[in-house]
């Protein structure tokens, strides 16, 4: 864009302004970002170790997520298809709001973050749908020794779905890193989806066209790309890889 | 009505843009998005298809996958996120702490990943689920292998 045309990058420094050229809000969005980035990545990069080590007995994804609402039908990784397809088409609504917002127009900021809130909500209900099956699990099961209270002893048993300690797809882990990988990452959006709504009734009630810029919108939309990032690696490392 | 009190200049200046302008960012924005929905439908179609054809876990695909990834994760952060427009102070301020530190933690973990996979390193955990494997496979399922066993409800609708 036009603006960084005229900054000399070398008066920046002299003092009396920013260096970045950014505001304090968006800086310290990105500087959130980052640092919830990292905890992102040390939990994949945990996951990645684990998998590592049990690089034998690691489940398929192609195996485990072959379901699809009101199919029934074996199709592998197609529902995740289209829950990325949803949040990556739900970041593009978000971009397009915060390109409204630099042309002052409040009907397109209404129209495009109304798009943004209705993907994020469609891809946390998927989210739950899919957790709903991981848990449920299969007709046929797979035998397990299940940990048994009463006599402190493992029974051998058929298993259904999963918990956290036992899980019908392979070892523990597996369902661990799962809950708490996918799981840490969809209270994401759902925060995400709240922080929207708020922001959303603020463009309804002209608090931006009253203050002059939209800029609380370009904020609300780097967390937003913020989770479908997280979400490429999600799915590349959980259900590609 | 900037939150400075400098003489640094305000959001509208900065960043607000014409219709001409607008219509060029949105053409470039749209063209990303139909680059990533190929990346991911191309990764669908090979990731379903590799299975059946041996290549699951070959080291190629894993490269692949994670390559596609990361053009991805750059698309997101330069374009959709406007780090692309920042000035380069900003973009090393946010990029180089944060690739520095995951290329350590990837390179960290994959050795150490692999040397606790040895039997000598397992742990106590590890025992119990490698015990369970065991009696599995002299039990019940006559043969079947461990990674096997993983598998084995669905593996039949596979073929």
């Amino acid at each position: 864009m036009a603006h960084t045309a005229e900054f000399d990058a070398k008066a920046a420094w002299d003092g009396g302004q920013s260096p970045f050229r950014v505001s304090y809000g968006k800086m310290m969005m990105w500087f959130f970002l980052v640092s919830d980035a990292l905890t992102f990545g040390g939990l994949l990069v945990s996951y990645g170790f684990i998998r590592h080590k049990y690089a034998e007995v690691w489940p398929k994804a192609e195996n485990v997520f072959t379901h699809f609402p009101f199919i029934e039908q074996h199709l592998p990784l197609a529902y995740v298809g289209l829950m990325t397809f949803i949040l990556i088409m739900s970041s593009v609504t978000m971009v397009l709001a915060v390109e409204a917002g630099h042309r002052m127009d409040r009907r397109g900021v209404t129209m495009w973050m109304f798009w943004t809130i209705v993907g994020g909500a469609l891809f946390v209900g998927s989210q739950a749908w899919e957790w709903y099956h991981f848990i449920v699990g299969t007709h046929e099961g797979a035998l397990r020794n299940v940990w048994d209270m009463a006599t402190g002893t493992y029974v051998q048993q058929t298993y259904h779905g999963a918990t956290m300690a036992v899980n019908e797809y392979g070892v523990p882990q597996f369902a661990n890193y799962f809950f708490f990988i996918t799981g840490f990452h969809g209270f994401h959006v759902f925060s995400g989806v709240m922080i929207n709504l708020i922001i959303f009734l603020n463009v309804l009630k002209g608090t931006y066209e009253k203050r002059g810029h939209y800029e609380m919108i370009e904020k609300v939309g780097l967390y937003w790309h913020f989770v479908d990032l997280v979400w490429v690696f999600v799915f590349t490392f959980f259900y590609l890889l | 009505m900037s939150e400075f009190h400098d003489d640094y200049p305000s959001y509208e200046t900065m960043y607000n843009h014409s219709e001409e302008e607008g219509k060029k960012a949105r053409k470039v924005l749209w063209k990303v998005f139909w680059v990533m929905l190929f990346i991911t439908i191309f990764e669908l179609i090979v990731g379903s298809m590799a299975p059946s054809h041996g290549w699951s876990g070959t080291l190629g695909l894993k490269v692949l996958f994670i390559g596609l990834t990361v053009v991805k994760a750059a698309a997101i952060v330069l374009w959709f996120m406007h780090l692309g427009h920042e000035t380069k102070f900003f973009k090393y301020i946010i990029l180089l702490p944060y690739i520095t530190f995951i290329l350590y933690a990837v390179f960290i973990i994959l050795v150490e990943g692999v040397y606790s996979g040895y039997p000598r390193n397992m742990t106590r955990v590890d025992k119990i689920f490698i015990d369970q494997q065991e009696k599995l496979k002299a039990g019940h399922h006559g043969g079947g292998g461990a990674a096997h066993e993983a598998e084995a409800p669905h593996g039949e609708e596979h073929h």
